[in-house]
């Protein structure tokens, strides 16, 4: 009995992911180089926001588009050397994303590379209430899932603000390239 | 010479008078001394009271200080991983997006 607080507010979390993330990705940490286990439910993420400015254009920008969101949940491994986890428990959270409420807008993959990236969308009575994307390469793993009203092009455009990288993208990058060219 | 002493005797236990208003004064003494002791026992009661509810503010303002620096620092650790979270999310959906675009 004395257990059940602890176990219970240990799960509680969890209860709030769409996707269950597979147990033996928690193995995969005494194996991973870089290791990164975000857990944020929806008092955490009302929290954070708390703590973000209004007057500040992009915290105003990332508090309005937390504010919808009922838990992030990251899981990211690094590793030195190739294949350090099973596809089976990548193959688990892609039986979990082919429920009919789940749809796969994006998926790239590099044979060459053996890389893989898949983007899904969760949606319920015409709105996005989820977000889960899968990238996999033989030395890195990673998994989101995003529960609430997002759309994945206001994250991705939060590139080049709060200290998040931007990265050139398609046609801009084509033009840099071909502007160059031009020179 | 003994009836000197005898005299001196029956002088120093022969019952005076007392002086006027010795009865009013002694009194008037006896409530004065009830007076003090009841002001220095409310002094006394209103110093403890003083430091009880000196001590339980400042009991409650430490209590509510010690609560906001903790809810400060889990708001700001909140942050930092909300920010961590989002960073990596908007890195991945970037380079999607670069390998769509690309393809």
């Amino acid at each position: 009995m004395k257990f059940a607080i602890p176990v219970l507010l240990g799960v509680l979390p969890l209860a709030a992911q769409d996707i269950k993330m597979p147990a033996n990705l928690d193995r995969l940490e005494a194996k991973a180089s870089e290791v990164v286990n975000v857990q944020l439910d929806g008092a955490l993420i009302q929290l954070a926001s708390r703590f973000l400015s209004d007057k500040d254009p992009d915290e105003a920008n990332v508090k309005r588009l937390v504010g919808g969101l009922k838990g992030i949940y990251v899981k990211s491994f690094e590793f030195e050397e190739r294949d350090q986890y099973n596809k089976s428990d990548v193959e688990d959270l892609r039986a979990q994303l082919r429920g009919p409420a789940w749809a796969r807008i994006v998926g790239a993959s590099s044979k060459k590379k053996g890389e893989n990236s898949e983007v899904y969308l969760k949606t319920e009575a015409g709105q996005i209430t989820g977000l889960a994307i899968i990238v996999t390469d033989p030395k890195e793993l990673t998994i989101v899932n995003i529960v609430g009203s997002i759309r994945p092009e206001d994250i991705r455009d939060l590139g080049g603000h709060m200290g998040i990288p931007k990265i050139d993208i398609g046609p801009d990058k084509k033009d840099k390239k071909g502007k160059e060219d031009d020179k | 010479m003994m009836d000197d002493f005898e005299k001196q005797i029956q002088d120093a236990l022969a019952r005076k008078e007392p002086s006027p208003f010795f009865e009013a004064r002694v009194l008037g003494a006896v409530k004065r001394q009830a007076r003090d002791r009841r002001a220095s026992m409310r002094m006394w009661w209103a110093t403890v009271a003083a430091a009880l509810v000196i001590a339980i503010a400042g009991s409650a303002w430490q209590h509510q200080r010690s609560e906001q620096a903790r809810e400060d620092a889990a708001g700001r650790e909140a942050k930092a991983r909300l920010e961590l979270a989002l960073r990596i999310t908007s890195v991945k959906l970037q380079k999607i997006s670069q390998k769509v675009e690309g393809i």
